[in-house]
């Protein structure tokens, strides 16, 4: 048997067929989420959060790959490489 | 299927999850010194954790057959008191001949403030000076990013650091690759909320492959599932993962990643 990950690849086919409930549940969930905010008394629409969580969700729509990767780097704060000379660290 | 558990708190855990997790296969685990969810007064309160994780927490795993090894230092949230972590750091040589002790860990940052980062630095300073291996620790949610590409800065600033003697842990899509092309070990935390799934873990291990990678349950006194491991276990296999592959990531990277310990000795778990 093999150690490489690669060498059990599943299809496209499989993995649909295999993943499509617990998508089909989480969308739900993302759904009612949203439903739920609607419902709530109060303004939201300006909240950074809502904007983040907008981003996301054009990424989960748009052509491209890496999309986890893709949803943690826009959730994520900004990596300044001189971060050493701003806290005066060498 | 045996496995190790390479980062999991059981000072938070009762005594019936080390029977559960005897059950399912855990043979070996290693506890990282961390935060206990408020901070600690004094060093004193500092020496008797350590004497906890030195003492008393391996006797409780031996009773159902278990190996205990553990990790010490300050953890990044009480590192933002400076004093303090320096007469932590003073007292920590006193343990470090224990017979359980892997090394210096999990030393990391939390909020990456300057105060954490030097913290950090010196810790990075005692692990040198005692020929310790080292466990790191990245932040959570919005801070992992920046924190892990700062912690990376620091052990690759410092050519005394031997790589392939660090763990990072708590990796997630975004800061894997970097630290496993760098040439440190990944752990993948497997946590309900804040970190990653069993799923999320097993499509890591398909894109990366199983060198330098392990997974852990973290099992603390927040939501955590200290049987996690298993869990991942069950999903690599549903997928058809060979048992070669799941054993490569659940039991043999972690026993060959603590072999560069002084303390741990391989001939005690079989290969
Ligand atoms: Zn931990």
């Amino acid at each position: 048997m093999s150690i490489d990950p690669n060498a059990v690849q599943r299809t496209a086919e499989k993995v649909l067929a295999e993943e499509f409930l617990s998508a089909r549940s989480k969308i739900l969930d993302l759904a009612a989420i949203l439903d739920r905010l609607e419902r709530a008394p109060g303004s939201i629409e300006n909240a950074a959060q809502m904007q983040l969580l907008g981003q996301c969700l054009k990424i989960l729509c748009d052509d491209e790959f890496d999309k986890a990767r893709r949803v943690q780097l826009l959730m994520s704060r900004q990596y300044d490489p001189d971060w050493r000379k701003t806290y005066g660290l060498h | 299927m045996d496995y190790i558990d390479p980062h999991i708190h059981m000072v938070s855990r009762t005594t019936d999850d080390y029977e559960t997790l005897a059950r399912m296969g855990c043979v070996a685990m290693s506890e990282p010194a961390f935060w206990a969810g408020f901070d600690r007064g004094s060093v004193e309160s500092f020496r008797d954790y350590f004497r906890q994780l030195t003492e008393f927490e391996p006797k409780r795993a031996a009773q159902y057959g278990i190996r205990h090894f553990t990790w010490l230092c300050i953890n990044a949230k009480e590192a933002e008191n400076v004093s303090l972590s320096r007469e932590v750091i003073a007292m920590i040589p006193e343990f470090l001949s224990s017979k359980n002790v892997l090394g210096i860990g999990e030393i990391g940052l939390n909020k990456n403030t300057k105060n954490e980062s030097t913290i950090f630095l010196e810790h990075l300073e005692l692990a040198v000076q005692y020929d310790q291996q080292i466990l790191i620790h990245t932040p959570h949610l919005e801070d992992k990013f920046q924190g892990t590409r700062m912690i990376l800065d620091m052990l690759m600033g410092d050519s005394r650091i031997n790589r392939s003697r660090v763990l990072v842990d708590h990796v997630e899509e975004h800061t894997i690759e970097t630290v496993l092309e760098n040439g440190f070990w990944a752990g993948m935390t497997l946590y309900p909320v804040t970190k990653c799934t069993p799923q999320r873990a097993a499509d890591m291990i398909e894109k990366y492959g199983p060198e330098r990678l392990m997974a852990n349950s973290a099992g603390d006194w927040g939501p955590s599932k200290p049987t996690a491991i298993p869990d991942l276990i069950m999903e690599l296999k549903r997928r058809g993962h060979s048992r070669e592959l799941i054993r490569r990531v659940v039991y043999e990277n972690p026993r060959q990643f603590f072999s560069q310990s002084k303390n741990f000795d391989p001939t005690i778990l079989p290969g």
